[in-house]
């Protein structure tokens, strides 16, 4: 009796710690990044990533290893991950919280839909073969991680900062408001203000996934979930076993208790394996006065089928089928090829699509440096979504940092050192001689010139005399990029003081041997 | 005598008995004092105290109480043995003087070019500055206040308010190579406090400087060139640009401080434009052809 509601406490209080060890590993990821866990450490604990990477690259690569211990559990203990670990399970349930969700009995009309998942897992299996790797968009981790980098955390520092501010403003206010301000800044966001691209997109898609608590609860891990799926499918046979004893009054509390509608009303001393996610509920749900219910190790365990008929199989695979196909039947549009610069360490372009999980933590962690990382837009294929794209205008690549190639979970890009970093090309720097303030104005300038971090300037400049409309003639500095040099880090796009368009922009490095090459 | 002449003359002799000796005594000093500090072949440290007892002390500049701000160049995330930073020993040493002399607070700040945290980090400043107990101030975006210039090119322009607010301030830039300006110098470092898109100010440069700086001339420069950037300046990064040349400049005029300045590389006053463009506007105290300089070899 006491060990099952002591079991409930004990899940929440684990789901607490690991939702804040998520949230702590997120505020980490920023520089000097002098830490003892690596930010990309929560994000492995994905079960996916060691299923899909063993199919892209045949092999299980030391980054699984989380994600492993997870899926070897999973056989003994279930979906423990859904309730115990995953951040935005945790979300899902304060969620429920805020907003009224549905008890079970009303939610029932929704059942039918629990193959979704499994057809979701199959469709991404099948558009893995075909080397097209869209689970990262589905993957619970990824999907908090982008909601937190682009959403949650901008709009939190946003409010925080500017509602201080306004206080400060307050004569009598002003010292504590300050002081407020300079500790928040000090401990919790050093760098300026985060502003993204993409934020109504991923606003809606994270708010539609938190939003299906209107309909049930925990309704993404029930019907969408490929985690879920997975983790499911490796549960039919758990061997961690709900015990219903004899004096059990079928009250069914536990079924309407039940997260996950795992308990059937028809028969309670049942539990779906594939659906339950040991959120202990049903325990703590128990009367006191029965207590009929209790959880045991059983070395012949009964099995849950899945939920899943071979039609449904079918048209899940047909389905993913002809997704592959129209992902690859777009027009690439060859203007935006210049567009897609990627991390210094990203593999090449088509490889880095395929590992890329668009978590956005490389985005999270240049925020607190050059800033150049943005979750990119549709281009030519859906598949660019969300990618990381540095956008030279909006920030620049800090020649003096490689965060961004330490916190990726799947190594799409690549760890290197600081003097790989410094020589890696991501770009090229063009003038554009129709803006650009020397040629267009005949008035010096030479930002780009003054900012170019190569230690032998990428950009030089040379003397040129013109002659001015009023006869005069100026001595003028006339920049120009030396290709060798030139790394494409972009802080001259970044610096150039001209309104909107920069007189130098950067372009993405020429990629060759990358299969995205569409035209030859 | 006249009686006219009799009364102006007493009224002057009253007048001039009404000020106490002692001010008598600084006026005195002020005059034999010399206008810029030039001292050579030094460590840092002696080199930024040499320098300053020639110019009377630290306590000339600095009164009991007063609050303090200090203004290195921080702009980029490099080290100090590449000299884009200024020195981080100058900089403490200075501290040290400001609180000998009785300053209430020194606050230390600079609006960098790269990313604020790296360069007062990684130049050292910020750990150097703050073991001499100085204050490190990390710029915020809401800290600008839109000063009124009525300069010849530029209306109005935003100044950081630490820097207006201080009773005191102590420019300290490096002295390097700089592709546009070809050198920069103390009038150059002053950038560092100005707000808004300042990559604008390139374009006709020695004139915007000239309009914004006259109104926000330092107490004090003191030149940094203990370690010098030839070239590939003003970022640098490059070790073989850099020569250590173990000196360093001071003065209460930052135009004289960078006329004298110009003799560490060898330029002629004609081909720097904006100290050109300053004297000619008389931004300078002193006249700057006739400067009154005090050569220190430490060696």
């Amino acid at each position: 009796m006491k060990i099952s509601l002591s079991m409930q406490n004990l899940r929440k209080l684990v789901q607490i710690a690991f939702f804040f060890l998520f949230i702590i590993l997120f505020l980490n990821a920023r520089y000097p990044y002098e830490v003892s866990i690596e930010s990309d450490f929560g994000l492995r604990l994905s079960p996916l990533i060691p299923v899909f990477t063993f199919i892209e690259t045949l092999s299980i690569p030391p980054l699984v290893i989380p994600g492993l211990i997870i899926l070897l559990l999973t056989p003994f203990l279930g979906r423990f991950f859904c309730s115990w670990i995953c951040p935005l399970g945790t979300c899902l349930d304060a969620t429920d919280h805020l907003i009224k969700t549905p008890r079970n009995k009303h939610a029932q009309l929704w059942e039918k839909w629990r193959f979704l998942k499994f057809a979701n897992l199959l469709a991404l299996l099948v558009l893995a073969l075909f080397s097209v790797n869209l689970w990262g968009y589905l993957d619970p981790l990824s999907i908090f991680n982008r909601m937190l980098t682009v959403i949650l955390y901008p709009l939190a520092t946003l409010f925080t900062e500017k509602s201080l501010l306004v206080l400060a403003e307050v004569p009598f206010l002003e010292t504590p408001a300050y002081y407020l301000f300079d500790l928040f800044k000090d401990n919790i966001m050093p760098e300026g203000q985060a502003h993204y691209q993409q934020v109504l997109l991923i606003a809606v898609f994270s708010g539609a996934i938190l939003a299906g608590e209107k309909l049930s609860r925990r309704f993404w891990c029930r019907y969408v979930c490929p985690a879920g799926a997975l983790l499911g499918f490796m549960s039919q046979s758990r061997f961690y076993e709900r015990l219903v004893g004899e004096e059990c009054p079928a009250c069914n509390m536990c079924v309407s208790e039940c997260k996950m509608d795992a308990i059937p009303g028809d028969n309670v001393s049942k539990t779906n394996k594939v659906e339950c996610i040991e959120c202990f509920n049903c325990g703590a749900a128990c009367p006191p006065k029965t207590k009929a219910i209790t959880y045991r190790w059983r070395w012949k365990p009964y099995h849950t089928e899945l939920d899943m008929s071979r039609r449904q199989i079918l048209a899940g695979m047909l389905g993913s089928v002809a997704g592959f196909g129209l992902l690859s039947l777009g027009l690439p549009n060859r203007n935006h090829e210049r567009q897609m610069i990627r991390p210094p360490g990203s593999l090449a372009e088509a490889e880095f699509q395929d590992k890329c999980i668009r978590c956005l933590e490389c985005v999270r962690i240049c925020e607190s440096n050059g800033g150049c990382l943005q979750p990119d837009a549709i281009h030519s294929s859906m598949t660019q979504l969300w990618l990381p794209a540095a956008q030279m205008r909006a920030g620049y690549c800090e020649y003096n940092c490689n965060l961004c190639t330490e916190v990726c979970p799947t190594d799409a890009i690549q760890p290197i050192s600081l003097e790989e970093k410094q020589n890696w090309v991501m770009g090229q720097a063009y003038f554009r001689e129709d803006l650009c303030i020397p040629f267009a104005r005949d008035e010096d300038c030479i930002v780009c010139e003054e900012h170019c971090p190569t230690p032998d300037k990428a950009i030089k400049f040379e003397m040129k005399t013109a002659l001015l409309p009023s006869g005069e003639s100026r001595e003028l500095m006339m920049p120009y990029v030396v290709p060798e040099l030139c790394i494409g880090c972009g802080i001259c796009e970044f610096k150039c003081p001209l309104i909107g368009k920069a007189g130098v922009f950067v372009t993405k490095a020429p990629d060759e041997t990358s299969e995205m090459t569409y035209y030859s | 005598m006249k009686r006219r002449e009799f009364l102006k003359t007493s009224a002057l002799g009253t007048l001039a008995m009404s000020i106490p000796l002692s001010r008598w005594q600084v006026f005195a000093e002020e005059n034999s004092l010399p206008h810029a500090a030039f001292v050579t072949n030094g460590d840092p440290e002696p080199l930024v105290q040499h320098a300053m007892q020639a110019l009377g002390g630290m306590e000339r500049f600095i009164q009991k109480g007063d609050k303090v701000l200090l203004k290195p160049n921080i702009g980029w995330d490099r080290t100090p043995e590449l000299a884009a930073n200024t020195n981080p020993e100058v900089v403490a040493a200075l501290t040290t003087l400001c609180f000998a002399a009785g300053a209430s607070e020194v606050k230390v700040l600079d609006r960098t070019c790269n990313e604020p945290q790296r360069c007062y980090r990684n130049s050292g400043i910020a750990d150097a500055a703050e073991a001499r107990g100085a204050e490190i101030v990390q710029v915020r975006n809401n800290r600008y206040t839109d000063m009124p210039l009525n300069g010849k090119v530029l209306k109005s322009w935003p100044i950081y308010r630490d820097y207006l607010e201080a009773d005191k301030v102590i420019n300290i830039p490096i002295a390097k190579h700089h592709g546009m300006a070809k050198v920069t110098l103390g009038l150059k470092n002053l950038m560092g406090v100005m707000g808004g898109r300042r990559g604008s100010l390139h374009v006709n440069f020695a004139q915007k400087m000239a309009d914004i700086t006259q109104h926000i001339m330092p107490t004090l420069t003191v030149i940094d060139a203990y370690r010098m950037l030839m070239a590939n300046g003003p970022s640098g990064g490059n070790p073989d640009d850099v020569r250590l040349v173990r000196a360093l400049i001071a003065s209460p005029c930052t135009v004289s401080a960078d006329v004298v300045g110009l003799e560490l590389f060898g330029h002629p006053l004609a081909d720097i434009e904006q100290i050109k463009v300053a004297v000619e506007r008389g931004l300078a105290l002193y006249d700057t052809e006739h400067l009154n300089v005090a050569r220190i070899d430490l060696t």
